[in-house]
C-alpha cells in the first residue's frame, strides 16, 4: 500500500468506528447507519483496489475510475443540498406558524383583558370563540 | 449570504441590524412623514362614499408593518375612527412601530421575529377571521394608499356583487406612476398572466379587499414578497367573482425610495416558482 492509501483507509476506519459507536449508543437510525457504513466501506475498497472503480467505469462507458467517483459524489452532494433546502423550508414554515400563533393569541388575550376592564375596543366575537378555528 | 447583497433600504439600518434584514427591501417606510410629503401633488379628488356603519363594523383593515415607526402613526390615525378595526402586524420591527401603532389606537399583533410581509399579512388575516371579520382590507403601512379609496373596494363586496376586489393603479391615473416603477410592474403583470392566467391590470398592488368567504380561502405559505402572486393564484383557484377597482397611489420621494427595488424582482420570482414546485 502506498502512503495515500494508508491515510485514506485509516481515516475511513475511524469514521466507521464513530458510526458504529453512534449506532450502539442508539443515537442514529438503523437505515442511516447502514447507509454511512456502505459509503465508508465502498470508499475503502475503492482506495485499496483502484481497479474496481476502473472496471465499473469502463462498463458504464466512463473513461476513468476517478471520474466515476467524481460524478457519484457530485450527485450525492446535490441530493444532500436539496434535502437540506427542503428541511430549511419546513423549518421556516414551522417558525412562521409559531410566531403567528403567538402574535394572535397575545393580541386576543390583551383584547379580552381590555374587555374585562370595561374598554370595549376590539372584543372577540363570542360566537367564534366556541368554534376554535385552527391556525393557518 | 445572498440576502446581504441586497439593499435593505431603510436609513436606520446599521451594522448587525442590516445583516438581519431578511428580505430585499423593507416593505414600507421609516422615513419621517414630513409636512406635505404624504400628499402627492396632483391627488385627484374623489367624491367619498361613506361606508354604512354596519359594514364598517365588520371591516378589518390589516396593515403589515416592518420598521415603520415614523409613518405608521399617521396612517392609523387617518383610518380611525372611520374604520374602527385597524390591525397592525408588527413584523419584528427594531424600532417603535408597535408603540406608535398602539398609541394611534390600532390593535397591534407582534411577530417576535421578522417573518416577511406575506407571513405578516396572513397573521393579520387569520386574526381578523378569528375576531369575526366580515370584510378584510389589506393596506400598506407607508401611507401610499388612501383611506378614501376603501369604500370603493368594500362596497361591491358588501352589496354582494363580488367576493374580492383588487386595487389597481393603472385603471385610472396610470400616467402618474413613475416610469421605472411602471417598467417593473409591467413585467410583474406579464409574469402573473403567464403563471396564473389572470388578466390583471396591476398584479402587485397591496390594496385589496376580501369578503370573509374569500379571506378564508387564502393560506399564504410564501413568507416574503412572492405572496402577491400567491394570493392571486389562490383567489383565482376559488373561482369567486372579483373586480379591479382603480385606486390612487401616493408616490412620494420616500415611498419610492423605500419600495421594492427592481432587482428584487428576481428573488421574488425565484421564491414564487419554488413555491409552485414545493409546497
Amino acid at each position: 500500500m502506498n502512503a495515500f492509501q494508508i491515510v485514506v483507509v485509516s481515516l475511513l476506519a475511524l469514521l466507521a468506528v464513530i458510526t458504529v459507536r453512534t449506532a450502539i449508543a442508539g443515537r442514529a437510525r438503523k437505515r442511516v447507519t447502514i447507509f454511512w457504513m456502505l459509503v465508508w466501506l465502498t470508499g475503502a475498497a475503492a482506495t485499496i483496489w483502484p481497479n474496481i472503480t476502473r472496471d465499473v467505469a469502463r462498463k458504464l462507458g466512463i473513461g476513468r475510475g476517478t471520474d466515476l467517483v467524481l460524478y457519484c459524489s457530485v450527485l450525492l452532494l446535490v441530493t444532500g443540498l436539496f434535502y437540506v433546502y427542503t428541511r430549511l423550508r419546513n423549518m421556516d414554515r414551522t417558525m412562521t406558524l409559531l410566531v403567528r400563533e403567538l402574535a394572535i393569541e397575545r393580541a386576543r388575550a390583551a383584547a379580552l383583558q381590555a374587555t374585562a376592564l370595561g374598554h370595549v375596543q376590539d372584543a372577540p366575537d363570542q360566537r367564534r370563540e366556541q368554534e376554535h378555528q385552527p391556525v393557518r | 449570504m445572498i440576502r446581504r447583497r441586497f439593499h435593505c433600504g431603510a436609513p436606520q439600518y446599521h451594522g448587525r441590524e442590516r445583516l438581519a434584514c431578511p428580505y430585499p427591501a423593507v416593505y414600507g417606510s421609516a422615513t419621517p412623514m414630513t409636512e406635505g410629503s404624504t400628499q402627492a401633488e396632483a391627488e385627484p379628488a374623489r367624491p367619498v362614499e361613506a361606508l354604512p356603519p354596519e359594514v364598517a363594523e365588520g371591516l378589518y383593515i390589516v396593515i403589515a408593518a416592518f420598521n415603520e415607526g415614523k409613518a405608521i402613526g399617521d396612517v392609523v390615525r387617518e383610518l380611525l375612527p372611520r374604520y374602527p378595526h385597524v390591525v397592525v402586524v408588527d413584523d419584528g420591527s427594531r424600532d417603535d412601530t408597535r408603540h406608535k401603532a398602539h398609541e394611534a389606537g390600532a390593535t397591534v399583533l407582534r411577530h417576535m421575529v421578522n417573518r416577511g410581509q406575506g407571513a405578516a399579512l396572513q397573521t393579520g388575516i387569520s386574526y381578523a377571521l378569528r375576531q369575526g371579520a366580515r370584510f378584510i382590507v389589506t393596506f400598506d403601512a407607508d401611507g401610499q394608499h388612501r383611506p378614501d379609496d376603501i369604500p370603493a373596494l368594500v362596497l361591491p363586496i358588501a352589496r354582494g356583487e363580488v367576493e374580492f376586489c383588487l386595487g389597481s393603479r393603472f385603471l385610472e391615473h396610470g400616467d402618474k406612476v413613475p416610469f421605472r416603477r411602471r417598467m417593473v410592474l409591467f413585467a410583474a403583470i406579464i409574469f402573473t398572466r403567464i403563471t396564473s392566467g389572470m388578466r390583471l391590470s396591476d398584479a402587485h398592488n397591496g390594496f385589496r379587499a376580501f369578503s370573509r368567504k374569500a379571506a378564508e380561502c387564502i393560506d399564504l405559505h410564501l413568507d416574503r414578497m412572492a405572496h402577491a402572486s400567491e394570493i392571486i393564484d389562490q383567489l383565482r383557484a376559488t373561482e369567486l367573482p372579483y373586480k379591479e377597482v382603480p385606486v390612487f397611489i401616493r408616490y412620494t420621494a420616500y415611498s419610492l425610495a423605500k419600495g421594492q427595488r427592481g432587482s428584487a424582482a428576481f428573488r421574488v420570482a425565484f421564491d414564487y416558482l419554488i413555491g409552485r414546485v414545493l409546497r
